[in-house]
């Protein structure tokens, strides 16, 4: 294994880091060209993504003003609900002709909250502005009985789906505006419940699947995003079981951290061209299933002789060239059992191992090698979904987090829960302190 | 001049457009003029509340450019129950945008509501093979395919065959082999493949599978779970594993699955540890060596010693 070790074999591709900044730097300061218009009601977590990946480039102070900050900031307080809460942009809000009957199409909305606070956070503002209270009972009444969260409040009805990416971001929002106390807690002399956060971690519990993975909804299929979300929310929560506990609590989740861990670690593979299939790979085996079943052969009726075939039998052509293109290929994530590997999923399984702390169980050098050597965008800057895509927002943010996961020293440090940097997640402490001091005075 | 703004039937609308409230916005797009427009009349009648049949107009002319708006697809549902319209039709039509934007997941969700309110699932079955074919493993069309089992019993409508069907056309669609295990154990109040006769007919067809495809992780671990939920002891499953992985013939493991249930079924065994350390060092260094970490990690869990110190080091 001593070819695995040697650096001058594996050569790593390096982050073009002015290219980056460059696409950043774009994106905050020129209007986004109109492919995003289907993303007109994401725009805070495309704010959240341009944000943060400049922090994470440490080059926010370099590629804007202190007064245009000012005015990001005030933007992102622009989109704050009266009645506590974010929106995920102004297009709901109708200004001077708002008024009581149309206020149910203009709801504050669950993840369009946690990304405008993350923003606030990461552009060092100091949450004076936020309706803390009004916010935190928002927050309260967008869980449903069952414990999971909606993204909107409609006319008392919780909409969206059963889904965990609200659960994480209701988690979040929590966390950065309570700090890590629990149950009630004492605003401006009000009381503020918390919200029901056994129910939340029996959720996340019943949707472990029979294969080890975490998926929406229990009997779904699990899904490394899904996955990231669920461990993401009970880790915000002090709630999380990790394969290295010797015993898991029933109060915790996942119920089990070690098939879990299992199925994180299947995510890593080599194949990384969507247009390729994986049969392509299994034909050194001499079996062609595709073939047999195209003839009308039932699957359990059937059966090929590849119990017969290796998949490394001859060394001259399999065990060292697999090893060779891992070399010089990587091998990034993917999000789904047999599928192949997609940029963002580098990060959702990333930060995944990284929560459970077993981020060094994957191959980290690989996932370098495939997020700079393949899907980093050689001429704009940014990362594509896939080998020789185009950069979008979504997958260059990620590819970012993700690098900085996998030990890259040219980004900062990330913080895996909250997908910022850990500097901007140090500055959470002293916020909750002086809320403390002020809470004290208000009940004295 | 927009389409809108010229058109006699919106000439009572004032449009309402956006205000972003001040200078620098983040993550402002450069917005088409149709886009422009269509959104400040959206905005105008929301505002008033108005529901009519140029509102459904409106609301497919902004879903079609921004399917991903929360709040629009709420305030077409509203106006299709409010004024009392065919749904058939309006499944139709959210059959063509549903085709366009296949990873838009509000088009599922308006979906449910209306197949729920007529009550009635004739046809979605026909629809989502369409959509099947264009990717077999979307994963709204998989879930809402389980919302239509539940809620309209259709468990025992050739569900299962279904399954069959899928995986005949791609053995390796997790997806597929995921709603087979829905369909086999998901149903309340069924024993799924806790009945003997239910165990053995899945283990049965787990197996074939691999044996189309040993290197094929769906129905190992399809296997895994039949045996665990079954409460079955692992070593059952020893024989087959050793079909594609036996410790006698390291040279010749065609399933790095095979091995690694192997090594789990070994570490089981009285004086089976050092054996299934043998399983795990073939994975290492020869047949998975993508996972060397994790694997002399398991060694690390069995009490067994790494054979190369170095591994947790390099990454």
């Amino acid at each position: 294994m001593a070819i695995l070790t040697n650096s001058a074999v594996r050569v790593e591709p390096r982050l073009d880091k002015a290219r980056h900044i460059k696409y950043w730097t774009r994106c905050l300061k020129t209007y986004l060209p109109h492919h995003y218009t289907g993303n007109d009601s994401n725009r805070m977590y495309l704010a959240y993504f341009i944000v943060a990946a400049l922090d994470l480039l440490d080059a926010l102070d370099t590629a804007s003003t202190g007064p245009e900050r000012k005015d990001h900031v005030n933007w992102i307080y622009r989109c704050q609900h009266p009645d506590g809460g974010f929106r995920m942009w102004p297009g709901t809000d109708f200004g001077e002709r708002a008024n009581e009957t149309n206020a149910q199409w203009d709801p504050a909305n669950v993840p369009g909250t946690y990304f405008a606070l993350a923003c606030l956070l990461i552009l060092d503002d100091d949450f004076k502005r936020v309706k803390r209270k009004q916010c935190l009972r928002w927050l309260q009444k967008m869980q449903r009985e069952d414990g999971s969260f909606g993204e909107t409040l409609v006319r008392g009805q919780i909409e969206g789906g059963r889904d965990p990416r609200f659960a994480y971001c209701a988690t979040g929002i929590r966390h950065m505006l309570r700090g890590e106390s629990a149950g009630c807690i004492s605003l401006n002399g009000q009381l503020v419940k918390d919200f029901d956060v056994d129910g939340l971690v029996r959720c996340v519990r019943a949707a472990e699947a029979f294969d080890g993975g975490i998926a929406d909804e229990p009997f779904h299929e699990p899904h490394a995003g899904y996955t990231f979300c669920s461990l993401g929310a009970v880790a915000l929560l002090g709630r999380l079981n990790t394969p290295d506990d010797r015993t898991t609590s029933n109060l915790n989740a996942p119920a089990a951290p070690q098939s879990v861990l299992g199925w994180l670690v299947s995510r890593q593979t080599e194949f990384t061209d969507p247009d390729s299939s994986l049969d392509t790979e299994f034909r050194k085996t001499g079996v062609a299933p595709n073939a047999q079943h195209a003839e009308g052969e039932h699957v359990s009726s059937s059966r090929g002789d590849a119990t017969k075939q290796p998949i490394h039998q001859d060394p001259g052509e399999s065990v060292g060239d697999s090893i060779f293109d891992l070399l010089v290929d990587g091998a990034g994530m993917n999000g789904r059992t047999n599928k192949v590997a997609d940029t963002c999923y580098a990060f959702w399984v990333g930060a995944s191992l990284d929560i459970l702390k077993c981020s060094t169980l994957s191959d980290q050098s690989a996932v370098r090698c495939y997020l700079l050597g393949k899907t980093q965008h050689d001429v704009l800057g940014g990362f594509g979904k896939f080998p020789g895509d185009l950069p979008d927002l979504y997958h260059s943010y990620l590819g970012l987090a993700a690098l900085s996961l996998a030990g890259s020293h040219q980004v900062k440090a990330l913080d895996a829960g909250m997908c910022l940097s850990k500097n901007a997640r140090r500055r959470l402490p002293k916020m909750w302190e002086a809320w403390a001091v002020e809470d004290r005075t208000d009940l004295s | 001049m927009g389409k809108y703004s010229v058109d006699p039937l919106w000439s009572d609308i004032t449009p309402l457009p956006t205000d972003e409230g001040g200078p620098n916005p983040l993550a402002a797009i450069a917005y088409s003029s149709e886009y422009e427009e269509c959104m400040s009349y959206l905005r105008a009648v929301m505002a008033a509340n108005e529901y009519s049949d140029r509102v459904l107009d409106l609301t497919e002319d902004l879903i079609d450019m921004n399917p991903a708006h929360y709040t629009v697809w709420l305030y077409r549902a509203r106006c299709l129950f409010h004024l009392d319209k065919d749904l058939r039709e309006e499944l139709e039509w959210l059959n063509e945008t549903a085709l366009e934007h296949q990873k838009n997941y509000q088009i599922w969700h308006h979906r449910n509501l209306v197949v729920d309110k007529l009550d009635d699932c004739t046809g979605e079955t026909v629809f989502i093979a369409q959509m099947f074919k264009r990717d077999a493993k979307n994963y709204h069309v998989w879930s809402y395919r389980q919302w239509l089992v539940r809620r309209f019993g259709l468990w025992e409508s050739g569900e299962l065959e279904f399954t069959e069907e899928m995986l005949r056309e791609d053995v390796r669609n997790n997806s597929a082999w995921n709603h087979r295990w829905f369909v086999v154990n998901g149903r309340e109040g069924v024993p799924g493949v806790k009945d003997p006769e239910i165990r053995e007919r899945e283990i049965e067809f787990a197996q074939a599978a691999v044996g189309l495809t040993p290197q094929n992780q769906s129905p190992w671990n399809y296997l895994r779970a039949v045996a665990k939920k079954a409460q079955m002891p692992l070593s059952g499953l020893k024989a087959f594993a050793e079909q594609y992985a036996s410790l006698g013939r390291p040279d010749s493991v065609c399933s790095s699955f095979a091995l690694n249930l192997l090594a789990d079924i070994l570490a089981e065994e009285i004086d089976g540890k050092e054996k299934a350390g043998q399983a795990l060092d073939l994975l290492a260094s020869k047949y998975d060596p993508i996972r060397k970490n994790y694997w002399e990690y398991r060694k690390g869990q069995l009490g067994l010693k790494s054979s190369t110190p170095e591994a947790m080091v390099s990454a």
